[in-house]
């Protein structure tokens, strides 16, 4: 056995390749051998380097250092054509269908077939559509339909389709199941083996290790932007698979000098709250006290931040209750969710979070703007130094309060994010991502802040996809996955390996009970 | 008092002063430009005439400013005058009143038509999410069709002598009807910048989300700017009565493109969020010293057309650059 | 029908106004094509043809308009709805001179009675085709001299005057241009300027008003419909000016009444009311055995002065 695959060589070798973004490593240094026709699983944490490898392959990103041979000669990184050349396909996360266009026109988008006269040969078209959608099991949907007709599953498998009909030797699934319900994940499943049988390579990135365990051949995982060991998968565990990607050492860095006081009531419950994302039975039930820090931890799409925003009513819920102070209530929209003491930090700071464009004062005062100004005329001399006010109490750094808020690095930002949220004075305060794009020094600021408010008695639930983040800031880290809670754990109970087992779901646990 | 960023009067920002002294700069070089080419273009007589002639795209301009402040468009309001001045002249034309009476029923009822057709368009886009184009490109029908029907397709005339003496007031050669729509300009800027409101506009159009998940309720922000809009539109059809002495089922056609071509002359951007009625201000008086000026020069109708189109897109362009160089 | 006529009405883009339609064979149905109902004039000539109609009572009359001066393809559309409904006579006032011409050929060829009334068919495009077609219609040239000459003789010999033209490029808008020319010519008085305002109320008065800057010495207008004179008269009198005066073209109700008041010098009124009903009475004669019209009938045009 041993013997044989030593005389194929390695189809992909990575050695060593380094891409540094300004002084953050995105990869350090990561090896990954990828064989001729075997299907190779890519795991690791958010943030461990899988899609900055992924990118780097298909040419969207320079590799800062390091080689890169695929089939045996030196591969040209780094431009989008060199890729294709070779034979390397992607089916990214997010679609890249003409959402418009038909199925037919779709798959052969990027070689559209020609007639003598330089128009298009439509017949050409649909017949490679047949059969490149009859590859992955969709014989018999018409060529001539719009992608947007087709639900999301059917979608990725076009777009599988797309990748499969040119010859490609690795194919790379970025997520692919993310989107799939269990019947489609089978048979996505036998058109990998397919591909398989036909000596393509298939380099499966995923989260879902049961999937992993079920399909490939080895295993490599990344840290933080580092490859940590690459097994056979028949050699190892998915508990072992957990541990290699949070490291045996955990740092326990607390900034936590946690619960100096004790917590108040119970400032907010949810009762069964089923966002419309969720589609099962069961709905969320948690609480938080004053002075508490909640955190979430799930994967993504694990519907943590379509909870916060059902609580919040920025978007309608699909039954279930909120209670305020134990008494039950009832938002129509996010001014009701105001009025009642809840604040909500969302993920988004550019699209939701902040008005990038206008200045900083009038950032900060959008919220509170009609409670600061009742008569319904604004004095900017009181706007400014509300500015001013929150600005120092977090240690903003800005010009003037009349600087656009774009002109801020995105720590500061987020702090016009949370002082907005202040000035209007919340009993409870939703945070999601509250550190995202914000540098190191900035984020314990923030989470100093956060500290402080629940000194004063503010209850929060936090929502984050760092656990070292989590861990630091939450009292309790209610675990979530497939839209319910997998668990909660006290302080005194989480490891990054049992937030990640609850994470992955039940089956990951069922194995280790195996 | 000229600023045209969102940023309040205190703070006047170098892109703000940049921003507002380039129309103005373009709007000083074209005054002097007509000055030295025409003998008859700086004196008083014809900037009373300017002054007339663009009073009523001034007024929809700032209505229009509103609109476009919060990312829509209003191609209705030509119309909406046409139906608003029917109206109106219809009430003033009723006998067995007093003519103060019909007066003031009139001008309620014109600037009440305009309301109602604004209300219709903002609720409608708004509630609905539809692109403001679209239904305004209705309201331009309906209230086209409307004033038609109202009027029965005829010019009405024979205002009382009042109301008709009112529209060629005076004071040292400025008209009135000019005074009242600098005043709405001075009331528009109090709005957009001193109130809630006004902030809600611009918040509106730079990040709707953002505004909402803040708590503020954005279908009614959205409605009053559409409104505003068509009470202009009403008042300008007041000017319109006032000034030529009837009211025209036909009249206002393509006043839109005027008003829009002001506002976006005037600096405001046509995605929405960034502008002021400063900017539309001198947005009009380009418009209107262009349209004047090039025919004190004796330049033919043909040609005239041309140029005004080349300035409307030549505008834009520069726009495009200093939208490009302030948002950095 | 009744639906057509709702649904052309909310949609506003096409006027369908019928009287009844009888299903009686021997009663000639006259289909009616008018310009823009938004014009105060066809929509008297509308109401005119409308009473006629319902007078003679031996007719029956489907009338079309459209949404605007220039809308020709409405116009085809109402031609070609005609031939398929079989009417007997089609009166037709053509938005525009040169491409109806195929359409009424087309008409002709189906046996219809075709009469061109209020502005003329374009020769040549007629000659081309090889129709022959007469016109019933005002003389738009004559009736613009008419007015000219009312000025000119209330004006010093080479007195100084401008004229305030219709759309550039429509045919009543040149005859009419032409018109105040021959009287310029004729009395030598002094053209200054010449300008569009496009029919338009607020654009006359804003144009004018320029004009009257760049040239104070004006001493004469000539405007080429009512709704611009009414422009010319309201911008003089802001100006302060009662030394100028001013003519105009259609004798609508609002400029009649200036005529009356002595702010505007004459108007033309050509009839417009009786128009399409003296053109549908020469069709009916045509349908029931009259011989043929040929060239140019010219309906009455009179001068309106104080």
């Amino acid at each position: 056995m041993q013997s044989v695959t030593q005389l194929i060589p390695d189809l992909l070798c990575v050695s060593d390749l380094k891409k540094h973004f300004g002084g953050v490593k995105a990869l350090d240094g990561v090896d990954l051998n990828v064989r001729q026709g075997e299907v190779h699983a890519l795991v690791g944490e958010n943030g461990a380097g899988k899609s900055t490898l992924i990118k780097v392959l298909t040419g969207i990103h320079m590799p800062t250092d390091g080689q890169i041979s695929f089939a045996g000669k030196p591969f040209d990184a780094g431009s989008p054509h060199a890729s294709k050349d070779v034979g390397i396909q992607v089916v990214h996360q997010e679609f890249n269908l003409l959402e418009h266009l038909s199925i037919a026109e779709n798959i052969s988008i990027e070689d559209l077939p020609t007639s003598r006269w330089g128009l298009l040969n439509r017949t050409e078209m649909r017949s490679r559509a047949v059969v490149a959608i009859a590859a992955v099991g969709l014989d018999g949907v018409n060529v001539n339909r719009p992608v947007s007709s087709l639900g999301i599953a059917h979608r990725q498998l076009i777009e599988i389709a797309r990748s499969l009909q040119s010859d490609s030797k690795l194919l790379i699934l970025d997520e692919p199941t993310a989107t799939l319900t269990e019947r489609e994940k089978v048979k996505l499943f036998k058109i990998i083996q397919n591909v398989k049988e036909q000596g393509v390579s298939v380099l499966f990135v995923s989260h879902h290790l049961d999937e992993v365990f079920q399909i490939c051949d080895r295993v490599t995982v990344f840290r933080n932007g580092k490859t940590v060991i690459t097994q056979d998968i028949d050699q190892t565990s998915p508990s072992e698979v957990v541990s290699h990607m949070v490291g045996r050492h955990v740092d326990h860095t607390d900034a936590s000098a946690a619960q100096a006081v004790p917590f108040g009531p119970i400032a907010l419950r949810t009762k069964e709250l089923k966002t419309i994302a969720n589609r099962s039975e069961q709905g969320v039930s948690i609480a938080v006290q004053s002075g508490e820090i909640l955190g979430i931890a799930g994967l993504v799409g694990a519907g943590r931040t379509e909870f916060l925003r059902a609580i919040f009513a920025a978007d309608k819920s699909n039954g279930g209750t909120v209670y305020i102070k134990e008494k039950q209530v009832k938002f129509r929209g996010p001014r009701d969710a105001i009025d009642a003491g809840i604040g909500f930090v969302t993920e988004d700071r550019k699209d939701e979070g902040l008005i990038l464009q206008m200045p900083i004062s009038m950032n900060i005062s959008m919220v509170n703007l009609k409670k600061l100004f009742r008569t319904g005329l604004i004095r900017h001399f009181a706007e400014h130094h509300q500015a001013v006010k929150y600005g120092d109490n977090l240690q903003m750094k800005y010009g003037k309060t009349a600087d656009a808020a774009a002109s801020l690095s995105g720590g500061n930002q987020q702090k016009i994010v949370l002082a907005k949220w202040l000035a209007s004075k919340p009993a409870v305060l939703l945070l999601d991502e509250p550190t995202r794009g914000v540098d190191v020094g900035a984020k314990f600021e923030i989470y100093g802040i956060l500290r402080a408010l629940a000194a004063e008695g503010v209850a929060m639930i936090v929502v984050s996809s760092e656990l070292p983040e989590l861990m630091t800031l939450s009292d309790r880290i209610a675990v979530m996955a497939d839209h319910k809670i997998s668990g909660v754990l006290t302080r005194s109970e989480y490891s990054e390996e049992r937030i990640l087992q609850l994470a992955y779901g039940q089956t990951v646990e069922q194995r280790v009970a195996q | 008092m000229s600023d045209t960023t969102v940023t309040p009067t205190k703070t006047i920002t170098v892109q703000g002063l940049l921003q507002s002294t380039g129309i103005g700069l373009a709007l000083f070089l074209l005054i002097v430009f007509f000055s030295l080419s025409s003998e008859h273009f700086l004196t008083s007589g014809n900037i009373s005439n300017i002054l007339t002639q663009i009073t009523i795209n001034l007024i929809l301009g700032v209505g229009m400013t509103f609109v476009i402040l919060i990312g829509g468009i209003d191609l209705s309001v030509g119309s909406v005058l046409a139906f608003s001045s029917v109206v109106a002249g219809k009430v003033m034309t009723m006998t067995g009143l007093g003519d103060g009476t019909v007066i003031v029923f009139a001008v309620m009822a014109g600037l009440g038509t305009g309301m109602l057709c604004g209300l219709m368009n903002g609720a409608i886009s708004a509630w609905w999410g539809l692109p403001s184009f679209i239904i305004t490109l209705g309201m331009l029908n309906i209230a086209r069709g409307g004033a038609l029907h109202v009027a029965e397709a005829r010019t009405i005339y024979s205002f009382p002598y009042a109301f008709e003496e009112f529209g060629s007031i005076s004071f040292f050669g400025i008209p009135i009807l000019f005074l009242l729509a600098l005043l709405l300009v001075l009331l528009a800027w109090l709005i957009l910048n001193f109130t809630v409101f006004g902030r809600m506009v611009y918040g509106i159009g730079n990040n709707e989300e953002a505004v909402r998940l803040a708590g503020h309720n954005v279908f009614r922000y959205k409605v009053g700017a559409f409104a505003i809009c068509g009470t202009c539109a009403g008042l300008g059809a007041l000017a319109y009565m006032a000034r030529l002495n009837i009211a025209s089922p036909i009249a206002g056609i393509a006043f839109e493109l005027d008003a829009i071509a002001a506002v976006i002359i005037g600096g405001t951007s046509l995605a929405g969020g960034r502008g002021s009625v400063i900017g539309t201000l001198m947005g009009a008086f380009i418009i209107g010293v262009l349209a004047n000026g090039l025919i004190l020069m004796g330049l033919n109708d043909f040609m005239r057309q041309m140029i005004t189109g080349l300035v409307i897109i030549v505008a834009v362009i520069v726009d495009y650059y200093r939208a490009k160089y302030a948002n950095v | 029908m009744k639906f057509m006529k709702l649904a052309a009405v909310a949609a506003t883009s096409l006027m369908v106004l019928t009287t009844s339609v009888s299903a009686d064979e021997e009663r000639p149905v006259v289909g009616l094509v008018m310009k823009s109902l938004a014009n105060e004039f066809f929509q008297n000539m509308l109401v005119g043809a409308q009473a006629h109609a319902e007078k003679r009572g031996d007719y029956d009359l489907i009338a079309v308009g459209m949404q605007n001066e220039t809308d020709f393809e409405s116009q085809i559309n109402a031609v070609n709805n005609f031939i398929t409904q079989g009417v007997d006579a089609i009166v037709l006032a053509p938005a525009d001179s040169r491409a109806m011409v195929r359409p009424l050929k087309r008409a002709m060829e189906a046996g219809i009675t075709v009469i061109n009334f209020d502005v003329a068919l374009d020769t040549e495009a007629k000659e081309q085709q090889g129709v022959e077609l007469a016109f019933v219609g005002p003389d738009n040239r004559e009736g613009a001299k008419m007015a000219g000459d009312a000025l000119a003789a209330a004006l010093p010999s080479g007195a100084k005057v401008v004229i305030i033209e219709g759309n550039p490029g429509a045919d009543n808008a040149t005859q009419r241009r032409l018109g105040f020319e021959d009287s310029i010519a004729q009395a030598g008085l002094t053209l200054l300027d010449s300008r569009t305002a496009y029919w338009e109320t607020e654009e006359a008065n804003s144009v004018f008003a320029n004009m009257l800057t760049a040239n104070p010495d004006i001493q004469g207008v000539m405007a080429a419909n009512d709704s611009m004179a009414i422009g010319v008269v309201q911008a003089l009198s802001s100006a302060g000016r009662d030394d100028i005066l001013v003519v105009g073209f259609d004798n609508v109700p609002a400029a009649a009444q200036l005529v009356k008041e002595g702010k505007l010098l004459a108007t033309v009124d050509q009839f417009g009311t009786e128009m399409a009903a003296n053109a549908i009475d020469m069709a009916i004669d045509v349908v029931q055995g009259a011989p043929e019209l040929e060239g140019w009938v010219r309906t009455p045009i009179e001068l309106v002065t104080q």
